[in-house]
């Protein structure tokens, strides 16, 4: 650390240079800290959030009850402990709530005054923040499973629809209706993105098996099909020819700079691929459990410098190194199933919704204080120690 | 950490969770104590291997493993990190937090480490919960989305919870139809119930003397008479709720209406009573008196008044019987005039003490006039008793359980009050019944004796039966003309005491003897009539005079049987009856021939067929006869007197052989044999005995004896011979295989046993087999 410092004292390092040498290490220490907390308004579990790009201070949740709730992460009391505080609720008494479980929610990516959501009562919702009142609705045959407004379009406002029907919807916030369709899955399509790269790039993800990524221009059909096999097709038997996995691909998501998606799948694996021609990178992370039906949410960190991947696994967190596919930990806090996590650029921090109804807040471990320190302090260092940290020995016992 | 200190608490937790005790050994756990005081590493140690014991599919051990994890949990600050850093799995493995891993049996262990789990996370929680994170999450987690009520005794989940609730919907589903069913018996049968409550009532009222008595209707009697037909609609209308109340008032009335009619009826009967209490000093006739005057002045409370009542009743009744059964001196002493009195009457003395058992209570005898009605209250009695009750109390139970509405509770409870009440009046009755069997018999005396009463003229006469019968049922033999048996006639001279006889109701052999000394008279002209059982049983007795009298009765049976016995020779043998007692005295010309059974057929005969065989045992038999003898019994005098382990001699008297030393044999003072080859023989067999194990030397109890008390007794030879059995790993656990001990699992065990299913199998393909061998080339088969 001392050593980033001097380089870039003295002008030898790239000031990025620093800020990615500290970002790794803050994500390496991520943890349950007990001074954070977020508040507990979820009744049931929590299925998506989302954090706002804008300012990185305001966190959408999602519940499989309909619940929508936004959270203020932002510590202005100077103190260390800190409990995000629900800012407002859309719960089940509002007029407007979804009636059955939400889906996916997303912040407008350049306002905080509006949001989207998506549920299983076959409705996407445009909501207006200050109101907490849809200001669009668009309806849909069937469930809907995600939905995601593009994070860098400047020529177009359209939110990609994935629902159990095969056909990908495209919806245009401008005109308030349905635009385009998407044909080419065969099954309900569970994870949509958009390239945070190119405005017009689409991965699509289907219960298939396979990824598609179209470029919304081009009406005839998608760019390419991922496959596993990367086209080697004697190792591939005749009906897993373009998949990307043996079943059903419910994660997706592109890398911070859009370079490689990543995909997970109910066959208890992900997969990178780089998203310029859909080659399969071939990083082995191992098992990741996934047995969701559903929609899975995972992030990949920004700004370190070996990126690395939240994925949830069970009623944990994985977190892998991103291109050597290494397990760096698994984050313990959740009771059960952890359905999504969003990981916060600026601070480095984690959160992570679950079927418990927790959201829990991951945070790096501050570094410890050093040596010569601690020994001025002495004795009174000990005392300050929380009590129900010491041992507690009785003396009969010898 | 030392190698040493690793085995050690290995071995410490392994025995503390093997032990299956519901306590933790102190010893024990001090121990691991002290030696995870040194180290950290020593608590890794500890926690490692408490959580694979945690994760032992046996309740016991859990439990065991748990309670050592909550003792340390509470000391040390590193074991609490590692607790909580897993105290998913933690709760997993104890509080059953996931229902796909439930916990492992035993059950109640089970649900005792469950209890135990979450009230020791509540303690946890309040204690560090603010320190860990991990720990408050989960207590939050067991608390909100679990929904574990801590407060609960039984610590159960919402799933439990549900499951309870579900039951409890069934059983209330169960109870609902039970309800509506009843409420629909209760429909049905309330009208037939009501009919026969009214019917009971309206008997009882016609059975009650008070109602007969109709020669001075009481002025009030009419209206009061007339109220219970009013109400009675109006009962049916209501749900019976106050039905009860009004049989109250209606006592009350009827026992107004009592006292009035008593009154009247004591006026009318005054003079002759008066002329009684003057003859009699009796005691009670004065307190009568006083009752009476009581009456009139009508200050007396109602219960005693009451029983006054009872007591006129009873009186009355007992002044009927006497006029019956009696000379009626009563009616003779009525003149006033003593002298005349003891004239006419033919008693010596003024002074006359006539003791009158009364019997408190109501009592009604059956007679002819009012027998159609008792017998309709014998059958409404029994018609309740044994329908209408018991389906009330049903109901009332149904309602009770289930909680249903007040109403129709009231009403069932309604309904068995009034009922109970019907039987309680019936009980209050005492109605003397004649036994129905004998009813019948007495009509058809009855229609001999009074050849004007045409009542009996409905009844379907019995044929007597004409000719001999041998034996003739005691209380049938008047019918028959027969004298009657000696204890019979015991009972006729207690008539001629009708003072004295208790007012007990009249039983069989009594009513028996009061009729039969008419009967006796008319005996002598039923004989004279040939076509009548009388005359055929008296020529019967001119023919046989003794066989009658010996088989005339059981009654008379005892004092012949005397008579025979006084008249056998002591000393004669008595000996079964045989083929030589039959053939006694006579040449036997079949005695052991065999004759075989020629074809029965018309022509054709088989040649060779001999007719007869003579069997040679056969004749024997019938000519000879066994007589065991087994002579007389002579008590051993002789001991065994083989030398104990004691030091003593045995003393078993057996006559030829000791069951424990074998054939009895001389012995000397010290109970050695006297001849050598005995005390040869005697010697080997000690030797073959030491050399074998007796079987209670059971080689692990040996083993167990062993290793309490540091003895070697020698388990080693016995366990090589005990090698077969394989020795538990921890016979503290408890089995849960034997658990499974079932008779379902072993009937498993034989029906789904490999080789039987084979067999089966076998035996089903052989016989589709043939069948299709059988049928293979008939197509016709195939097409139906």
């Amino acid at each position: 650390m001392l050593a980033f410092l001097t380089a870039r004292q003295t002008g030898l390092d790239d000031p990025l240079r620093l800020r990615r040498a500290e970002s790794t290490r803050r994500v390496l220490s991520l943890k349950l800290n007990p001074d954070r907390d977020v508040d507990r308004v979820h009744g049931n579990g929590v299925n998506t959030i989302d954090i706002e790009a804008v300012e990185g201070r305001y966190m959408l949740s999602g519940g499989a009850d309909g619940v929508i709730v936004i959270y203020d992460l932002e510590n202005y009391s100077g103190k260390p402990q800190y409990t995000c505080k629900a800012v407002c609720t859309v719960g089940r008494s509002s007029r407007y709530v979804h009636k059955f479980s939400v889906e996916t929610v997303q912040w407008y990516p350049y306002d905080t005054g509006m949001f989207v959501t998506s549920s299983f009562d076959k409705t996407m919702k445009v909501w207006d923040t200050e109101m907490l009142k849809p200001a669009e609705v668009f309806e849909f045959e069937g469930n809907v499973y995600s939905h995601h407004l593009s994070p860098i379009a400047r020529k177009h406002s359209l939110i990609a629809v994935g629902t159990k029907n095969p056909k990908i919807q495209l919806c245009d916030l401008k005109s308030g209706s349905r635009i385009h369709v998407l044909q080419g899955h065969r099954a309900e399509v569970l994870s949509v993105q958009w390239s945070p790269r190119y405005e017009h790039i689409l991965a699509t993800a289907s219960a298939d098996s396979k990824v598609k990524v179209w470029d919304v221009r081009r009406a005839s059909g998608s760019l390419f099909t991922l496959d596993q096999h990367n086209g080697d097709k004697s190792k591939a038997s005749s009906e897993a020819v373009h998949t990307a996995h043996n079943g059903r691909v419910n994660g997706l998501c592109f890398t911070g700079d859009g370079l490689y998606l990543l995909t997970t799948g109910t066959d208890d694996r992900m997969r990178l691929w780089n998203s310029a021609n859909g080659e399969n990178t071939l990083v082995n992370y191992g098992k990741v459990c996934n047995e969701s039906r559903k929609r899975q949410q995972l992030t990949v960190s920004r700004g370190c410098s070996p990126e690395f991947v939240f994925v949830p696994c069970g009623s944990s967190v994985a977190v892998y190194a991103l291109h050597t596919g290494e397990l760096v930990t698994m984050l313990r806090g959740h009771y059960n199933n952890v359905d999504c996590c969003a990981f916060h650029p600026d601070y480095q921090e984690l959160y992570s919704g679950g079927k418990d109804c927790n959201i829990l807040a991951w945070v790096p471990v501050l570094r410890p204080v050093d040596v010569e320190e601690e020994s001025n302090k002495g004795a009174a260092g000990q005392s300050s120690v929380n009590p129900a940290f010491q041992d507690t020995w009785s003396s009969d016992e010898d | 950490m030392e190698l040493s200190q690793r085995d050690r608490l290995s071995e410490l937790v392994e025995e503390l969770t093997t032990s299956g005790q519901p306590q933790l050994n102190q010893d024990k756990m001090k121990e691991i104590k002290k030696i995870c005081k040194v180290s950290n590493d020593c608590i890794d140690h500890v926690y490692h291997s408490v959580m694979s014991q945690l994760s032992q599919e046996h309740a016991e051990v859990r439990l065991s493993a748990f309670q050592i994890a909550s003792e340390l949990f509470s000391r040390s600050h590193h074991f609490r990190m590692l607790l909580v850093d897993n105290f998913q799995g933690f709760l997993e493995l104890t509080v059953e937090t996931d229902s796909e891993q439930p916990l492992p049996p035993p059950k109640e262990v089970a649900r005792k480490l469950r209890s135990l789990a979450i009230q020791t996370v509540q303690s946890w929680q309040a204690s560090y919960g603010t320190a860990y994170k991990k720990l408050a999450l989960g207590y939050h987690f067991l608390k909100q989305v679990k929904k574990v009520d801590f407060l609960d005794a039984e610590a159960r989940t919402v799933a439990e919870r549900r499951r309870e609730q579900e039951r409890r919907r069934k059983m209330e589903r169960i109870y609902k139809e039970r309800v509506e069913a009843a409420t629909k018996d209760m429909e049905e049968l309330y009208q037939e119930i009501e009919a026969t409550l009214k019917e009971m009532e309206s008997c009882m009222r016609l059975l009650l003397p008070d109602y007969g008595f109709t020669d001075f209707p009481p002025v009030n009697s009419s209206p009061s008479d007339f109220q219970p037909a009013n109400e009675c609609p109006s009962d049916d209308d209501q749900p019976c709720c106050s039905k009860d109340v009004k049989d109250d008032s209606k006592q009350g009335k009827k026992q107004d209406r009592e006292e009035s009619r008593n009154e009247k009826k004591s006026s009318e009967r005054k003079k002759k009573e008066q002329d009684r209490i003057e003859t009699k000093k009796n005691r009670k006739i004065s307190e009568v008196k006083k009752g009476k005057g009581k009456k009139e002045t009508r200050s007396e409370d109602e219960e005693r008044e009451a029983e006054k009542t009872k007591h006129w009743n009873e009186e009355k009744v007992k002044d009927g019987q006497e006029e019956e059964g009696s000379n009626e001196e009563e009616e003779e002493a009525e003149p006033c005039d003593e002298d005349l009195f003891i004239r006419n009457s033919g008693l010596v003395s003024h002074s006359y003490s006539l003791d009158l058992d009364l019997i408190p209570g109501l009592h009604v005898e059956e007679t002819e006039d009012n027998e159609a009605v008792v017998s309709t209250v014998i059958d409404l009695y029994r018609l309740i008793t044994t329908k209408h009750l018991p389906a009330v109390q049903g109901w009332v139970q149904v309602f009770t359980k289930a909680g249903a509405e007040q109403q129709l509770l009231r009403r069932a409870l309604d309904l068995k009050r009034s009922l109970e009440a019907a039987l309680q009046k019936h009980k209050e009755l005492h109605i003397a019944y004649k036994t129905r069997v004998r009813r019948v018999m007495k009509a058809s005396s009855n229609s001999e004796d009074d050849d004007d009463n045409d009542e009996d003229d409905d009844f379907e006469e019995v044929p007597e039966k004409e000719g001999y019968e041998p034996h003739i049922p005691e209380h049938l033999r008047a019918e028959y003309g027969l004298d009657p048996s000696p204890s019979t006639s015991a009972a006729s001279v207690t008539t001629k005491l009708p003072a004295k006889r208790p007012v007990a109701p009249p039983s069989q052999s009594s009513y028996c003897s009061s009729s039969s000394s008419r009967q006796l008279k008319q005996l002598k002209e039923e004989e004279q009539d040939p076509t009548c059982a009388a005359a055929t049983l008296r020529v019967l007795r001119q023919h046989f005079p003794v066989p009658s009298a010996s088989s005339s009765s059981s009654s008379s049976g005892p004092s012949s049987s005397h008579c025979s016995s006084e008249m056998k020779p002591v000393d004669a043998p008595v000996v079964p009856f045989g083929l030589d007692l039959y053939y006694w005295g006579q040449e036997q010309p079949s005695a052991g021939k065999i004759v075989k059974a020629a074809s029965q057929h018309q022509f054709w005969v088989p040649i060779e067929t001999e007719e007869e065989v003579e069997n040679d045992e056969l004749r024997a038999e019938s000519s000879s006869r066994y007589i065991s003898f087994p002579g007389s019994f002579t008590p051993v005098s002789h001991y065994c007197r083989a030398p104990l382990g004691n030091g003593k001699l045995c003393q078993r008297q057996d006559r030829l052989k000791c069951p424990f030393h074998g054939r009895i044999i001389p012995r000397d003072q010290e109970g050695r044999p006297c001849s050598q080859d005995d005390r040869l023989r005697e010697e080997q067999e000690e030797r073959r005995k030491m050399e074998e194990q007796p079987d209670w030397r059971d080689a692990e109890l040996m083993r167990d004896i062993e290793a309490a008390t540091g003895e070697n007794l020698s388990s080693d030879r016995a366990g090589k011979k005990g090698k077969g059995k394989k020795k538990k790993k921890y016979p503290n656990l408890s089995d849960l295989k034997q658990s499974a001990n079932t008779s379902r699992s072993r009937l498993e065990k034989k029906v789904f046993n490999k080789s039987t299913m084979r067999k089966v199998a076998q035996m089903m393909s052989k016989a589709d087999r043939r069948k299709h061998e059988k049928f293979s080339n008939q197509f016709n088969y195939a097409l139906n």
